[in-house]
């Protein structure tokens, strides 16, 4: 049970790390507006991820004080982080959504999704 | 008490939910609602100012848990200076654009307005927060808005510009997020207050690795000098009174954000250093760049840069008479520009291009116009008797102070070439023909209220400086006394 939450955990952080890279890497070098957008939206469930894990607690339980748990605070994964990701995921659908529209904008102005080929404003 | 700093956030933010529902009941609500709410918050918080002046700070404690713990709501006289200037601005913005689209259609007046009234609560919460996290989700409604109104005109490249924006606003997002995230993980805290009492806690590395990821991520809003590429596009593309609200107000909430964090959070060897150079440079990019540019939005937009640039280097330099210079300049900056964009969007008004060659002979057609675009242009330079003159003064005796005689000289010299691209375009109003393909557009009553309220301002500061040095005064003894701040935040618990 112990070595197996030890490669959970390993395997959390090295997924969201991946995940962080991947986004970034789709974000940066794609040519297709949606595959950006792809890239970001990755890049943010990365870093959702990443903020679980750190306030995670090997073996804790759910935040929570209900019966048989009333003097288990020491052992209760940080509520914290998993708040701020609520906001974070809601912010993100947020940006994800408005940025789908403006793809859909760009789309009808230039009739392209290719990011190189939309340059009536100087980059 | 005649309110409390939380009707700033939900008032507006109830305000910009209730404008369709009441937009149903009868049309023009859609457009009297913003400024009623606008006007009431100027009020509040001039009303708040005075109060402090005699009560001391103002934290308010939201939903009953002590600060270190739960949200709280600041209203020290630094921040209470710059939400009286945002409110001020974001009013004249609204009646700038009362009658924005009234002949053309509802829906799109209804989406302008609820967006603004976004942008404003977003820039004030920035400004009155004591949360990091709270923050972030400030930052995040001011950009999303910011995006929303800067494709607003479907027949122009907006949704470029936009899309654009909104790039580096998720990359900034994601980055503020991960410096965030380090800083919790190292104290466990959210708290700005309590970030600061524990920041000589806090591992060195971890330390920088949290200060870069945060400034890179407010730097895109505070257009500091690698990450403002977006700022000249959106502010071609955007309606005119969006371009005064994004240098007026979104900047100064971002500039704001970045100099409580360096001022107060951190106390890093080298953070002024960093903010004198990455002004520095902003200030001399910026403005050679305004020099060569064809577009006159995009050549007032290099020189909000420019001018922001310039308000880094004076909290750069670190003294108290340099803050003091630094809020000067942010506060006549937002007076001027805003001035400038007004003016300057009615000068260029029925072309798409916005190119400068179409102010051509303007002088004669549009006069006041004309005359209140030269005013803010002398302002802005820093000729006596506006009100420029007394912030750049302030900057440059807080410079020599300090002994930064280089700093004096790069100063002066660049702003040489600021007055060369300002008074080319005064020139060509006054002095050239009129093409023949464009019209001149008389502005709407409200619009030149607007302006002339503003050339009021940048005047009477001219003459009597004294009328805002005090409040000034005491925004910089404010922000200089980091003690004070910790102290008066979590003695509420």
């Amino acid at each position: 049970m112990e070595k197996y939450l030890d490669i959970l955990e390993i395997a959390i952080y090295g997924s969201a790390v991946a995940l962080i890279l991947i986004g970034l890497y789709g974000a940066l070098t794609k040519k297709s507006l949606i595959k950006i957008v792809l890239g970001l939206s990755i890049m943010d469930s990365g870093i959702h991820l990443m903020m679980i894990a750190l306030g995670y607690l090997k073996g804790g339980t759910a935040p929570i004080f209900s019966k048989g748990f009333e003097n288990s605070a020491d052992q209760m994964v940080d509520p914290i982080p998993q708040a701020l990701v609520l906001t974070a995921i809601v912010i993100g659908f947020g940006v994800t959504a408005v940025a789908l529209s403006l793809v859909i904008r760009l789309y009808r102005h230039h009739d392209t999704l290719r990011i190189d080929e939309i340059k009536n404003l100087k980059w | 008490m005649v309110g409390s700093p939380v009707l700033f956030v939900a008032i507006p933010l109830l305000a910009a939910f209730l404008i369709p529902l009441m937009g149903m009941i009868w049309k023009e609500f859609v457009r009297i609602i913003p400024g009623l709410v606008l006007a009431y918050m100027l009020v509040l918080s001039v009303s708040l100012i005075i109060y402090i002046q005699s009560h001391g700070t103002i934290v308010e404690v939201i939903s009953g848990w002590g600060p270190p713990v739960g949200i709280n709501l600041v209203f020290s006289p630094f921040s209470g200076a710059l939400t009286t200037l945002m409110t001020f601005l974001g009013l004249l913005v609204w009646l700038y654009s009362h009658k924005f689209k009234r002949n053309v259609d509802y829906e799109p007046a209804k989406k302008y307005f609820i967006l603004l009234m976004l942008m404003v609560t977003g820039s004030v919460g920035m400004v009155l927060t004591g949360d990091l996290f709270n923050m972030f989700v400030f930052i995040e409604i001011v950009s999303i808005s910011g995006y929303g109104l800067t494709s607003f005109f479907v027949r122009r490249d907006s949704a470029e510009a936009a899309f654009k924006f909104l790039l580096m606003g998720a990359f900034a997002s994601s980055f503020l997020l991960i410096g965030i995230m380090i800083i919790y993980t190292q104290l466990g805290t959210l708290n700005m207050a309590e970030i600061a009492q524990r920041m000589p806690q806090m591992d060195y590395h971890m330390k920088v690795f949290s200060l870069i990821f945060i400034l890179v991520a407010i730097g895109v809003e505070a257009e500091t000098f690698p990450l403002n590429g977006w700022a000249p596009d959106v502010y071609t593309q955007a309606p005119g009174p969006i371009s005064a609200a994004m240098s007026g107000i979104v900047v100064k909430a971002a500039v704001y954000a970045n100099i409580r964090i360096i001022y107060t959070m951190y106390d890093l060897q080298g953070a002024y250093e960093y903010l004198l150079i990455i002004g520095l440079i902003t200030f001399i990019v910026a403005e050679t760049a305004a020099l060569k540019q064809e577009r006159l939005k995009r050549m007032l937009a290099y020189s909000s840069i420019g001018q922001m640039g310039l308000a880094m280097i004076a909290f750069g330099i670190g003294t108290k008479e340099g803050v003091y210079a630094a809020l000067f300049l942010m506060f006549s900056h937002a007076i001027i520009k805003s001035l400038l964009f007004f003016s300057g969007s009615y000068l260029v008004y029925n072309k798409t291009s916005k190119y400068i060659k179409h102010v051509n002979g303007m002088g004669k057609y549009l006069p006041i116009t004309a005359f209140l675009f030269t005013l803010g242009a002398f302002a802005i330079i820093g000729l006596p008797p506006f009100m420029g003159f007394w912030s750049k003064l302030a900057l440059l005796s807080a410079a020599a102070d300090s002994n930064l005689v280089i700093l004096v000289a790069v100063i002066l010299v660049v702003s040489i070439v600021e007055a060369v691209y300002y008074l080319r375009v005064v020139n060509r109003i006054f002095f050239f023909k009129k093409r023949a393909n464009t019209k001149p557009e008389k502005p709407t009553i409200n619009a030149m209220i607007a302006m002339l309220s503003l050339a009021a301002i940048v005047l009477v500061i001219g003459f009597y400086p004294d009328l805002v040095t005090g409040l000034i005064e005491r925004a910089a003894d404010d922000l200089m006394d980091k003690g004070r701040y910790i102290g008066e935040i979590l003695s509420k618990n």
